[in-house]
């Protein structure tokens, strides 16, 4: 191997290296509490959500694309569904519609973006807006919580399916868990597995290029806006099962970390392209640190800073690599 | 300045060997050609003398006087200017910015740009090529091709304070973006150059230019030197064994089975935004020449048969049916196209052979896709172009030029398209890769597919149509028949419509 290859796959598995770091780090400093099979349970359901909005972020990122609007997106339809909750309509209502909502934001995201030609950065912006203003008046700005929403509905993110098979006494794998991995597995196939996931590489590699050689951009543009809108919706509604509520600024925090997720992942493409599987490794860099600061007592700003700084290295330096290599 | 002596021009990139012991000897006042197949080491050599890439070993002397060449900047002061292929202009600022820049804006009070004498030093610049026509104020990216080269050459002209007057030219395939005519303003500004006593760097893979405009040549093979003469003392066919090791043929392969019955393509009396007056038929087998001088009207008819652009007037019939309303359907209803820019128009760069080649054609072998299945397909096309690559997961962009187009190429092909639409198929494409990509063309004309080839290629063009289709300014000037005609009564029709 030589150095120019070396230096490559450093590069690559560079930010894999760094989780790894990471996990050794808190299980030092955290022995009784970090390192157990209870505490990998609960950051996994507790990146869940954060997780299948990055999944599903990742499928625009394909096309150099993304999408701002995912975090309100989310607060909305988990409005929409709480709301119809409130009017006495059932579960499966609820969720359909909210959904809906997710699809049709995410289609609208793209229309614009595609059809109109506006770039996605601001088109986003403004649906954004649209998207929390539109939460807000379904809403009138009221967190809808206690008998207004279902148990069948809150319960979802307190189950679990019991791992007393596998020697783990009490411990449980939450549903939210097994969504997100379900989410993963679905948008693993879509990207690397299917035409249209190839096509949309070939978009983000030279849209101008895949247009002539005969790649419908636009609807497969559109078409993939839609399925992050509905990532969006899921999430939003299993943060909304998660704390048996819903208010309309609750996604809010999502947009900025399913892009810095999707960004670390990016860190490990040979040609610094996304991968769903590497966004994986993002929102497990960004749940993990989360998790151990917390416990660690750092306080939650000083953890911001600390997030950020990270997320902002590991892109600085895989760029460095880049220019190197 | 007298003579400028490159010795032992040596780079190893990861151990595999570039450039081997070269030496290349210029004299002022001669334009010297440096040719060589695509991975020869032409682009490495470049590199070195212009401080871009570190070289393993080279030893510069001018007039017998050591020269210090490690840094771009190095090059500059000691004078080499480089003009490449690609277009290096910003598009948004005007052409008075673009020539100066780099260079320190002449300013007043030291603090605002002296608009006034900064036009005057460009204009100036571009007087000297003889460039007069070109405004200074205009926005460049407002310019024809041609006159974003010669910006772009004037901005090589402009010296910086202190720095000596340029002594050497590179030019990098200069005319590979270049109409006809075009071509030729640049080689009375080489020539021009020539007479200000500058020695000058050809590089092309064009054995007509070369042999009209250059003095001496030398020929790279495999990154070593083969051989360098005068021009008047060698022929077209010892420079082409040289690059290629063996003897081959330049000559394109002539009709040997007649033009087929059926229409493939009949236009009637067609307007577009960008076309008027377009009035032809193309018959299956039939390969029909597009010459002119501007190429945007050139790429707007194949982009229309492509189904890119509307028709405002009369009729567009292809394969039998209506125009196609997207590539998607032109692709889907056996059209393929081969676009002018393969680099930004044509490949995914960062993505595979096989992507690359497939992407029209890729199918879901039931829910998901058959990653075996395309290999071979892959494997298929790529021994058809005779492409050389590494595997078909080697990004397109690792390609040397010749073998992006071949790439290309396989992905028009892959489905024996019933009508081949082509823009510059061997731009910057080496001989040997050139006389291949003749060979397909004609293969498939030959088992009746329709070609529409548009190419600024003189040689090209008489060597494979059936009929030349002349536009200027987006109308048809004249469909004329190739029979008994020669690149300079071609060259005339061409200069003709221009003035019309």
């Amino acid at each position: 191997m030589n150095f120019r290859s070396f230096s490559t796959a450093l590069r690559q598995w560079g930010t894999f290296l760094g989780l790894l770091a990471i996990v050794v780090f808190f299980a030092w400093r955290l022995p009784e509490t970090f390192p157990t099979a209870q505490n990998f349970l609960n950051i996994s359901q507790q990146i869940s959500m954060l997780a299948v909005a990055a999944f599903t972020m990742t499928i625009v990122m394909v096309m150099n694309d993304f999408d701002l609007s995912v975090g309100s997106t989310a607060s909305l339809a988990g409005i929409v569904a709480a709301v119809l909750f409130a009017a006495g309509q059932p579960v499966w209502v609820g969720v359909t519609a909210a959904l809906a909502v997710g699809v049709l934001g995410g289609v609208f995201n793209g229309f614009l973006v595609a059809y109109i030609g506006i770039l996605p950065f601001i088109a986003t912006l403004g649906t954004l807006t649209m998207f929390s203003g539109a939460a807000f008046m379904i809403s009138d700005g009221k967190t809808i919580f206690g008998r207004d929403i279902p148990t069948e509905f809150a319960g979802f993110a307190r189950f679990g399916i019991p791992l007393d098979a596998i020697g783990l006494e009490g411990a449980k794998l939450p549903l939210m868990t097994l969504a997100a991995v379900v989410v993963l597995l679905m948008v693993w196939l879509l990207l690397e597995q299917t035409t249209f996931g190839r096509r949309l590489y070939a978009i983000g590699g030279n849209r101008v290029a895949a247009e002539l050689a005969g790649i419908n951009t636009r609807r497969l543009r559109l078409m993939a806006f839609g399925l992050t809108g509905l990532g969006a919706a899921v999430a939003g509604l299993m943060y909304a099962s998660r704390v048996a509520s819903a208010n309309p600024t609750q996604g809010a925090g999502l947009m900025l970390d399913a892009i810095a997720a999707v960004f670390l992942g990016m860190t490990m493409g040979r040609e610094g392209e996304p991968r769903v599987l590497a966004t994986l490794v993002g929102v497990l860099i960004l749940g993990i640190l989360d998790n151990g600061l917390t416990q660690m007592n750092v306080d939650s700003y000083v953890r911001e800073i600390l997030i950020g700084a990270i997320v902002v290295s590991a892109v600085a330096i895989s760029a460095f690599g880049q220019r190197r290599g | 300045m007298q003579t400028l002596c490159f010795q032992g021009l040596t780079k190893a990139y990861g151990g595999v060997p570039a450039l081997s012991d070269v030496t290349l000897t210029l004299s002022a006042g001669r334009v010297h050609a440096l040719m060589g197949e695509n991975g020869a080491g032409k682009s490495t050599l470049i590199k070195l003398i212009a401080g871009v890439v570190a070289a393993d070993r080279m030893t510069v002397t001018r007039d017998g006087k050591t020269l210090p060449l490690r840094t771009a900047a190095e090059a500059t002061k000691a004078g080499f200017r480089f003009i490449h292929q690609e277009l290096n202009i910003v598009p948004q600022l005007s052409v008075a910015e673009n020539v100066l820049l780099g260079h320190p804006a002449p300013r007043r009070f030291g603090m605002f740009i002296d608009w006034r004498r900064m036009q005057d030093k460009a204009a100036a610049a571009l007087a000297s090529l003889g460039a007069e026509h070109i405004d200074v104020r205009q926005q460049a990216g407002a310019l024809a091709t041609g006159d974003k080269m010669l910006t772009r050459i004037a901005s090589a002209l402009v010296a910086e304070a202190g720095a000596a007057e340029p002594c050497l030219y590179v030019f990098d395939e200069p005319t590979a973006a270049l109409t006809a005519s075009e071509s030729t303003k640049l080689f009375d500004v080489i020539a021009r150059l020539k007479a200000q006593g500058a020695a000058v760097l050809y590089v092309s893979h064009r054995m007509n230019e070369v042999l009209q405009i250059c003095d001496d040549v030398t020929v790279l093979r495999d990154g070593r030197h083969v051989l360098t003469t005068e021009i008047a003392k060698t022929t077209r066919v010892e420079i082409i064994a040289a690059m290629t090791g063996k003897p081959v043929s330049d000559a394109i392969p002539a009709r040997t089975t007649p033009v087929g019955q059926g229409v493939a393509c009949r236009v009637t009396a067609l307007d577009t935004r960008d076309l008027s007056g377009l009035n032809l038929s193309l018959a299956e087998g039939e390969i029909l020449g597009v010459a002119g001088l501007d190429e945007s009207s050139q790429t707007a008819f194949l982009r229309l048969i492509l189904g890119q652009g509307r028709i405002q007037k009369g009729g567009l019939e292809v394969l039998n049916g209506p125009a196609p309303t997207s590539p998607e359907q032109a692709w889907a209803r056996g059209i393929a196209y081969v676009p002018r820019e393969r680099r930004s128009q044509g490949l995914m760069l960062g993505m595979g052979v096989r992507p690359n080649a497939l992407f029209p054609h890729l199918v879901d072998y039931g829910l998901l896709a058959d990653k075996r299945a395309e290999v071979a397909r892959t494997r298929g096309l790529a021994d058809q172009v005779r492409l050389r690559f590494q595997g078909t997961e080697q990004p397109v962009g690792q390609l040397s030029g010749g073998n992006q187009q071949k790439v290309l190429f396989a992905r028009a092909i892959a489905k024996n398209p019933k009508l081949l639409l082509l823009e510059e198929p061997t731009r910057g494409v080496d001989v040997g890769a050139r006389a291949e990509i003749h060979g397909l063309i004609r293969a498939l004309s030959t088992q009746g597919s329709a070609v529409i080839l548009a190419s600024s290629d003189l040689v090209e063009l008489l060597g494979l149509s059936d009929r030349i289709l002349i536009l200027q300014g987006g109308r048809q000037m004249a469909v004329l028949d190739r029979q008994a005609m020669t690149p300079a009564d071609l060259l005339a029709r061409i200069y003709a419509s221009e003035a019309a």
